[in-house]
């Protein structure tokens, strides 16, 4: 097992890191906290699809003139993937963070048992 | 006569849009006032049995938790290791269609570069959607943190124009001689990245990053109003609207004349597609960062 | 490069366990924007150098500051209270 650890180990990584964003997410008592964590799975999927385009000992996918060959250049479709998905992944993160500005605006604290105490004696 | 009955049509429809801030007759005004009646203990032993609950919740909330988490990562873990080894030529995912974008792609689309050419032509509605999600994200934050006339109280708005008087006459010197220095080599840098997307590493979303880092840096070291007099609110929401839309439309074309056996002359399409995204870009970022810190573009 | 992509990786995943477990927001938001810049460099031996350049100025750049400017506005910044 330790050498399928070794073969992949971008994939197993990747799957470390998501397991660690999802605990934060789930167990943080801080609405920043949970924030990090939520761009920390999004990095972690990146990594994992990035990681399947890369071919041992082939270069970037910037192809010179008149080499055309296939067989030099790394694959350049989970890259361009990612890209898309990087920024996407920061306009998440901004609008969860203007969020979390009103929700202290309203509510002053942004721990969650308090929050939740405090919204439900507004509630009442 | 038809003037009146378009405005009060599209009025209506505004109202309608924004909802009722008043009732419209007394009856809801009535209702709406009134809390339901709730059968309930006293007032201690309804908190006691509330805090109660909370706790009950609060504790078992963290071990099912980390339990479901767990065994997710248990699954995933057992998948990745059967997963084809890294790096190998004769993986699945390294098929005929990634031959055909390196092996095409210069005589296609004009690009060397193939992430570039790939992502703005033969998958160019990914990046026109992630466009649309860009827009729609700097919209919401504008929605969330706006604060103008009408959403916020006396105080506050002479709070914060207290807060920007105290900021223009205390200006930090170190920011200002190094921005004075960098500003300008930035803001070169994003428009080289910007324009040679096609031919080296880069293109529209690197430039327009870069290009939104100067922009914040020079609002930043000398103040967001000298930079809101070149960047007035029109011309920002021109910008990007007029960027999502010539994208649209030039794609569009492309698309359709590619697909009806049209040839058009379409070697400056990469081009003005970059151009678009990479403002988009920029303007998203720049509108984050002054939205967070003023409220106001 | 086998021993440098283990050392990153090993960085990254030290980096996202002790992130969320600072006591201050801000070594939070610091420690993530460290991991962002081991992400970068990891682009760049996976021979993306699109990937490079974006991560690097929009996960590192303009992520750190939106995180800074929210924690200012929370108040979990010592020392630049206005009153």
């Amino acid at each position: 097992m330790l050498e399928a650890i070794s073969q992949n180990r971008f994939a197993v990584v990747a799957v470390i890191l998501f397991g660690i964003g999802l605990l934060n997410i789930m167990l943080q008592q801080n609405l920043l906290k949970k924030v990090v964590g939520f761009s920390i799975m999004d990095s972690a999927v990146f990594l994992l699809l990035a990681s399947l385009g890369y071919i041992e000992g082939h270069g970037a996918p910037i192809v010179e003139e008149g080499s055309a060959n296939a067989s030099l250049y790394i694959n350049p479709i989970p890259s361009g993937l990612v890209l898309t998905g990087i920024v996407v992944s920061v306009s998440v993160t901004a609008f969860s963070l203007a969020l979390i500005q009103r929700i202290y605006r309203h509510y002053g604290t942004i721990e969650l048992r308090e929050l939740l105490e405090r919204a439900k004696k507004e509630e009442d | 006569m038809s003037d009146g009955k378009e405005k009060s049509r599209w009025r209506r429809f505004a109202e309608w849009v924004n909802g009722d801030s008043v009732a419209r007759d007394p009856t809801t005004q009535y209702v709406m006032d009134r809390r339901p009646a709730r059968a309930r203990a006293p007032q201690e032993l309804h908190e006691e049995r509330e805090r109660l609950r909370l706790k009950k919740f609060l504790g078992l909330y963290p071990l099912a938790a980390s339990v479901l988490c767990l065994t997710l990562i248990a699954i995933l873990f057992a998948t990745v290791l059967c997963i084809p080894p890294f790096g190998q030529p004769g993986n699945p995912t390294n098929n005929e269609v990634s031959r055909h974008y390196l092996e095409y792609t210069e005589e296609e689309t004009g690009a060397t570069n193939a992430v570039t050419g790939m992502i703005l032509s033969y998958r160019g509605f990914d990046t026109l959607g992630e466009s649309c999600v860009l827009f729609l994200a700097v919209s919401s934050v504008m929605m969330l943190l706006q604060r103008d006339g009408n959403n916020t109280d006396e105080q506050t708005l002479l709070r914060l124009r207290r807060e920007d008087a105290i900021e223009r006459t205390h200006p930090d010197n170190i920011l200002r001689k190094s921005a004075k220095l960098l500003s300008p080599f930035i803001l070169l840098f994003s428009l080289y990245v910007l324009f040679n997307g096609e031919t080296s590493p880069g293109g529209g979303f690197s430039g327009g990053a870069v290009l939104g880092g100067g922009l914040i840096l020079y609002s930043a070291a000398y103040g967001p109003e000298q930079l809101s007099r070149l960047l007035t609110r029109r011309l920002y929401d021109g910008v990007r609207i007029a960027g999502l839309m010539a994208y649209a439309l030039t794609y569009g074309i492309y698309i359709f004349a590619g697909a009806n056996g049209i040839t058009v002359e379409m070697e400056w399409m990469m081009t003005v597609i970059d151009l678009a995204v990479g403002l988009v870009v920029a303007c998203t970022i720049y509108g984050f960062y002054t939205m967070f810190q003023r409220g106001k573009l | 490069m086998t021993v440098l992509e283990n050392i990153l990786l090993a960085g990254l995943v030290i980096c996202a366990a002790a992130a969320p477990l600072c006591k201050r927001l801000l070594a939070t938001v610091i420690v993530y924007l460290a991991f962002s810049v081991i992400l970068a460099v990891l682009w760049s031996i996976l021979q993306s150098p699109d990937l490079a350049i974006t991560e690097a100025a929009v996960g590192t750049g303009i992520s750190g500051i939106l995180f800074f400017l929210t924690l200012k506005k929370i108040r979990a910044l010592k020392g630049t209270q206005d009153e």
